[in-house]
């Protein structure tokens, strides 16, 4: 280098070749991609039973003489200890007008069904207001009885022998008819006419295995609650919407565009749903209801609320299987 | 190949040391790169091929540092847009429509007639989403992955207010179908809008992430290339040195001068940005954080609401466990809060305000649950200290202000970067440019001694 030396092409050249490979080689290689988003989690699947099989619906137990005076149970009875607690803990719907519903006006419960919760507080404590309501799904219902997170539960529970597994019901206050509610206008008279359509009715009722039972090729799809159904049938999704006369009566009254129609496909006898260890309660629950049945309050009950919508029938007359 | 012939030295300089075949072959393919007026094998010709080597590797790198440059500072010129995207966009989009959804549902309730307050706060939300949407799908280009979550999201906001006001019609008419009509209008925004809004949101963050990462690399390919440049001058300059026996020649000293002045440019616009990009990139972590756990309250608050006009007893209060846990983790310490304060943000204001309403939210839940219902509701719509309506608000707005705060770090941050890499596009590849112009001016002296 230090030597007198001709003009050196190749070294520089060298320099900036390698500098311009070792360039484009920094420039070509890939640089880390960002990161992949997370993948979306499945929905999980909803399994439901199916039910047990049995022949018949057993009566109720008969109420033990006189209902004792409000506020004073019979100490080490299941009453005593919700008196105790100081509240009645039902379980009730709150989307079924008329029936078991928040009006939203004051955002209070109301219908048949709460009459009947507020009629057991006030044969207990004196005070019908003395209720912790706890809304469940149609589906939960039987679950909310057997698990013990209420005393009781009041909302359209029709008393079947697969459900009498697990619930003591009160003898029936109320008798229901199956039925359909469509738009108006719309040509379906009969069960018949929906071959080919979909009907929807809530998740674990009665009315979803009526349906499924009946031999019309048609699709029977569930929601969580009957209102939903409206709702889908409102939005053109669905074409009738079937369930009790007592519940599609309150779902009409809401939305005059739609009747309902039909021959009865079923019937069901609601009743007050109760454990099977609490003896002592469901009597006394027969006793508040036949109370109501004697002097005609229930009756008038099921009128001021169903009255404009149909002519609700009479509380049945109770069986009782001692 | 006439290598033979054109090693005879017609200038009488006497051939390099070296050992022989090496030499040869590499002049060789130095001629056949440059033939035509650079063929020749004097001196002069040599010194006009290597100048006119250097002058080429000068444009060459000031090429690529223009276009580098160019790059990194449209880098930084994207990360301003993206976190503009961002904020007012995606982030934002997100906020609103969680927050129409909680307002709507607590102002359900009441059971009272809505809240003008309220109404007018729902109304602000869904206007602001709309105007988020519109902005945001003015940005996006023809098949960009965000058209998905922004179609999704412009299709379903009339369905999700179609209902609501569906819903309030009959709430008006005091019929409970408004209840069923709300419950699916909230499942609309929990299960589909709010999850497509987190989506853009996330592609909006990955790309500002890419931004930053393309505007902080390490610049290798004009580092190299310049390094290469300066190396190849120096020994040019040397050699024309020793084997002249003179100073050095000026134009080669300058163009080194002016290679080496580009090449500290870009180390310490790099190192610079690099660091202001670093703090914007931990802002940023800091902002997601908070973003979500500002979600999480939001939709804990929606939760709040629905179980207690749902009176949704047996389930218990795990969802909204499920939805707060994130926000301070476990033990209160760690969570959404603990990541947003490794990125820098100051967190205690919301840790308290969190803890109030997680316990104004356990009086509400014991109240419910031992049948006092009125006054569970009176606490979720209150606007007291001691409710838990009014201490959601104070939560709502620390967390407002933390991301307020970080956000506008984000934007100093990224203003540091623009500044840092003001030019850069401009002056190295001059500079460079100057020192082709150099060396070609000082081989020009040099061979012009031999005529």
């Amino acid at each position: 280098m230090n030597r007198r030396a001709g003009v050196e092409v190749r070294r520089p050249a060298v320099y900036l070749g390698l500098a311009g490979i070792l360039a484009l080689g920094a420039a070509l290689v890939p640089t880390t991609p960002a990161a992949a988003p997370p993948p979306a989690a499945a929905a999980p699947a909803a399994p439901s039973a199916p039910a047990p099989a049995c022949d018949q619906v057993v009566d109720s137990l008969r109420p033990q003489g006189p209902l004792p005076e409000p506020g004073a149970m019979p100490p080490g009875s299941t009453m005593a200890a919700i008196q105790q607690r100081e509240r009645l803990i039902a379980g009730v719907d709150q989307t079924k007008y008329l029936v078991g519903y928040r009006n939203p006006l004051t955002g209070q419960l109301e219908g048949t069904d709460i009459d009947i919760v507020r009629r057991i507080a006030q044969a207990i404590f004196g005070d019908p207001d003395r209720v912790q309501f706890i809304v469940y799904d149609i589906a939960d219902r039987v679950k909310a009885v057997e698990e013990k997170q209420v005393d009781l539960v009041v909302n359209n529970f029709s008393v079947t022998c697969a459900r009498q597994l697990s619930v003591e019901f009160s003898a029936p206050y109320q008798l229901a008819q199956q039925r359909l509610l469509v738009p108006k206008g719309s040509g379906i008279r009969e069960v018949e006419d929906l071959a080919g359509g979909t009907v929807c009715t809530s998740a674990g009722s009665t009315t979803e295995r009526e349906l499924e039972a009946l031999p019309v090729d048609m699709e029977v799809v569930t929601e969580v609650a009957i209102p939903d159904c409206v709702i889908r049938m409102q939005q053109g999704a669905v074409e009738a919407v079937s369930s009790d006369d007592i519940i599609l009566a309150g779902l009409a009254a809401q939305d005059p565009q739609t009747e309902v129609v039909g021959r009865v496909l079923a019937t069901a006898g609601y009743g007050v749903g109760m454990r099977k260890d609490a003896p002592d309660l469901v009597r006394f629950v027969n006793g508040v209801l036949e109370q109501g049945r004697d002097d005609g309050s229930l009756e008038e009950s099921f009128q001021r609320w169903l009255g404009p919508q149909l002519d609700p029938a009479p509380p049945p007359e109770p069986r009782y299987r001692d | 190949m006439s290598a033979g012939v054109a090693t005879r030295p017609p200038g009488g300089v006497a051939e390099p040391g070296g050992p022989g075949p090496t030499t040869r072959r590499s002049r060789a393919d130095g001629t056949a790169k440059r033939r035509l007026p650079l063929t020749g094998n004097s001196t002069p010709d040599r010194l006009r091929r290597v100048g006119a080597l250097l002058v080429l590797g000068c444009v060459v790198t000031a090429v690529v540092a223009a276009v580098s440059g160019y790059d990194r500072s449209q880098a930084v010129i994207e990360s301003d847009t993206r976190i503009a995207a961002l904020a007012s966009d995606a982030a934002g989009l997100f906020q609103s429509l969680a927050d129409a959804d909680a307002t709507a549902t607590s102002g359900y309730v009441s059971g009272r007639r809505e809240s003008p307050e309220g109404r007018a706060r729902y109304d602000g939300d869904v206007q602001r989403a709309a105007e988020r949407l519109v902005h945001a799908a003015s940005l996006l280009p023809e098949g960009h992955p965000a058209t998905v979550p922004v179609t999704t999201l412009t299709t379903q906001l009339p369905v999700y207010t179609g209902l609501m006001e569906t819903a309030r019609t009959y709430n008006r008419s005091g019929l409970p179908l408004g209840q069923s009509y709300l419950t699916q209008a909230s499942r609309l925004m929990q299960q589909t809008m709010l999850p497509a809004a987190a989506e853009l949101r996330a592609l909006e963050t990955a790309e500002l992430s890419e931004a930053y990462r393309r505007g902080s690399a390490l610049p290798l390919a004009v580092l190299l290339l310049g390094l290469g440049l300066l190396v190849a001058v120096l020994d040019v300059a040397n050699g024309e040195r020793s084997r002249t026996n003179r100073l050095l020649n000026p134009g080669l000293v300058l163009g080194g001068l002016a290679v080496l002045a580009a090449l500290v440019w870009w180390g310490l616009a790099t190192v610079r940005t690099g660091s202001a990009l670093d703090d914007a990139s931990r802002h940023t972590e800091a902002v997601t954080a908070l973003d979500d756990a500002r979600t999480a309250v939001l939709k804990a608050r929606s939760n709040e609401s629905l179980v207690l006009v749902a009176r949704g007893g047996g389930s218990g209060d795990r969802t909204f466990a499920g939805l707060t846990e994130p926000v301070a983790g476990p033990d209160g310490r760690g969570g959404l809060l603990g990541a947003a304060q490794a990125g820098g943000a100051d967190v205690a204001a919301v840790r308290a305000a969190a803890r109030n309403w997680f316990e104004a939210h356990g009086q509400v839940r014991a109240l419910d649950d031992s049948g006092r219902f009125q006054e569970a509701v009176e606490s979720v719509i209150g606007t007291g200290p001691s409710t838990s309506g009014g201490r959601f608000a104070a939560l709502d707005d620390a967390l407002a202000q933390v991301i307020s705060v970080e956000r506008d770090a984000i934007v100093t941050d990224v203003a540091r970067a623009r500044d840092a890499q003001a030019l850069l596009a401009v002056v190295p590849p001059a500079l460079l440019l100057l020192a082709g112009l150099a060396i070609a001016v000082g081989i020009a002296q040099r061979t012009a001694e031999y005529r």
